[in-house]
């Protein structure tokens, strides 16, 4: 294929596959640890992130993550001294987000739609730089490194986090690390498909697997896989279809969770439980 | 003359849940030796799990002050859970639960085991063997969400043992058995107590099955301790209370 030889196009490639991998990664942590909400509002961070930095010619990867990181950490504590549930606080940070994204990128009118604000927008894949590429595969040998090394307290908090908590695991910092290490993950995938769908990458891919699979170390391994499936596929759509990237790739990953969830064995068994509950009753 | 070693102190403990302003529970003095077996019984919401997890540090207590060997709960609260098995009230897993039997026993240890150590052949061992106590070692590699109730409360007294704990804080851990691991449980529970020399804390409604071999029962109600002494003269006087 002639356009695999072009520079653009293995960056492309590249960037499908390491944010892929990443995102699909991490959502299963996200998905488990019930961070969901913290998730979106974080992705909707980063993308505010993004236009302050469009709009005040700051470089928006260092905004976005900022943002993003701002977004994880303020959550927490602000409805812990409200004395309000997460989800109390998280539904009045992500329209906040929206609406700030929104004001930094009309702030400035002759930016405009311009390429750069429809990359944060929507993503853009064929912007993605040699350094971007770098940051990418930085960021999978550190997230997998971290992983592996903290792998059995992830693996008890994400079975149960008061159980872990009382089997003498300090619960709190590992939490904060995925909440950061999502964080840095979603920034760094926001050329892929923008700020508005990012978080789509986040959870499809995990709540695929767990459709699917009986064991956990299973699931981390499929879950990046689907991540890099679904990417590609996306890209591979778009280029046929002439249709933007992050928008197919969004498409592609709902349509694989809607397959997984028709033919999940756990749904139809869950399904069973209930009818023979409600037989017994 | 040798003198029994504390286990568990607490001196006018009161917890309060996040967002309540009644107490669950309210100024509880209450001391256990080391190797004691004591059962607290009392009605639905007289803070008999509160207690519990004031014990093990789950809940910040609003007064007072716990300690277990010594040591502070509030501020050492992570060296204290890591001497402490715990089994919680009806812990049901969904059927799409993607854990083995195994990996959760296996977990009971990881806080002991310590961060970024790797558990060893030795920990493996340890939770096959308390997975044997219970019988339930032909299950090591099930699902659990595909386990019984009873299958998987078994699973969570294992994993409460797996970390060799010097304290045992169960929560109704009678409650989804069948009539014979109900009549098996409770004398297991009292061998491991006596050959182990576990200091054990038992939460139950189940009054039948603690009479043989406990020598010591709280009565609470309202989130106060009522009786505390020999189970006759206690339950008596939770009798005539109610």
């Amino acid at each position: 294929m002639i356009w695999l030889e072009l520079d653009i196009m293995r960056r492309a490639l590249l960037g499908c596959v390491l944010a892929g991998f990443l995102t699909g990664l991490m959502g299963v942590f996200v998905v488990r640890m019930r961070l969901s909400a913290i998730g979106y509002s974080m992705s909707h961070g980063a993308f505010a992130g993004a236009a302050l930095g469009v709009a005040t010619s700051a470089n928006p990867l260092v905004t976005a993550m900022f943002f993003a990181s701002a977004t994880a950490f303020l959550i927490g504590p602000i409805a812990d001294k409200a004395r309000l549930h997460v989800d109390t606080i998280t539904s009045i940070i992500f329209p906040l987000n929206m609406a700030l994204a929104f004001v930094f990128l009309t702030l400035t009118p002759e930016i405009g739609l311009t390429s750069q604000v429809a990359s944060v927008l929507w993503g853009s894949i064929i912007s993605l730089t040699n350094s971007d590429v770098v940051y990418l595969v930085t960021l999978c040998a550190a997230t997998v490194s971290v992983i592996h090394f903290v792998w059995k307290e992830l693996f008890s908090i994400m079975f149960n986090r008061k159980l872990a908590e009382a089997d003498g695991i300090s619960t709190k910092p590992f939490i904060y690390l995925i909440i950061f290490l999502s964080g840095i993950v979603v920034t760094l995938s926001l050329k892929l498909v923008g700020g508005l769908l990012i978080y789509a990458l986040l959870f499809n891919p995990a709540s695929s697997a767990l459709q699917f699979l009986e064991d956990m170390r299973k699931i981390i391994i499929a879950s990046p896989l689907i991540g890099v499936a679904t990417n590609l596929s996306g890209l591979m759509v778009s280029l046929y279809l002439d249709l933007p990237v992050g928008s197919c790739i969004v498409l592609v990953s709902t349509i694989i969770f809607t397959i997984a969830v028709l033919l999940s064995p756990k749904r139809r068994r869950k399904m069973e439980n209930d009818k023979n509950r409600y037989c017994a009753a | 003359m040798t003198y029994a070693k504390t286990a568990i102190r607490l001196e006018d403990v009161s917890t309060v849940y996040e967002g309540e302003s009644r107490p669950a529970i309210r100024d509880v003095n209450l001391t256990l030796e080391e190797n004691e077996l004591v059962y607290v019984v009392g009605p639905n919401a007289s803070g008999k799990t509160t207690l519990l997890e004031t014990i093990n540090g789950l809940l910040p207590t609003f007064k007072g002050r716990v300690s277990v060997f010594g040591l502070d709960v509030q501020t050492q609260g992570r060296r204290v859970r890591c001497e402490i098995g715990y089994v919680p009230q009806d812990f049901m897993v969904e059927p799409g639960e993607p854990y083995t039997a195994f990996d959760i026993v296996m977990m009971g240890g990881y806080g002991k085991i310590g961060i970024l150590n790797r558990p060893n052949e030795r920990n493996r061992e340890r939770a096959l063997e308390a997975m044997r106590l219970l019988d339930i070692e032909g299950l090591a590699h099930r699902p659990l969400g595909k386990l019984s109730g009873g299958q998987q409360q078994k699973v969570m007294i294992a994993r409460a043992l797996t970390k060799e704990p010097r304290v045992l804080l169960l929560d109704e851990p009678f409650s989804n058995l069948d009539p014979e691991s109900k009549e098996k449980i409770p004398s297991l529970i009292s061998r491991l107590h006596e050959e182990e020399g576990l200091t054990t804390l038992i939460v139950t409604h189940e009054v039948h099955s603690m009479l043989k071999s406990c020598r010591r029962v709280v009565v609470m109600n309202n989130g106060r301790i009522l009786a505390d002494g020999a189970p006759e003269k206690a339950l008596g006087k939770w009798g005539t209370s109610s």
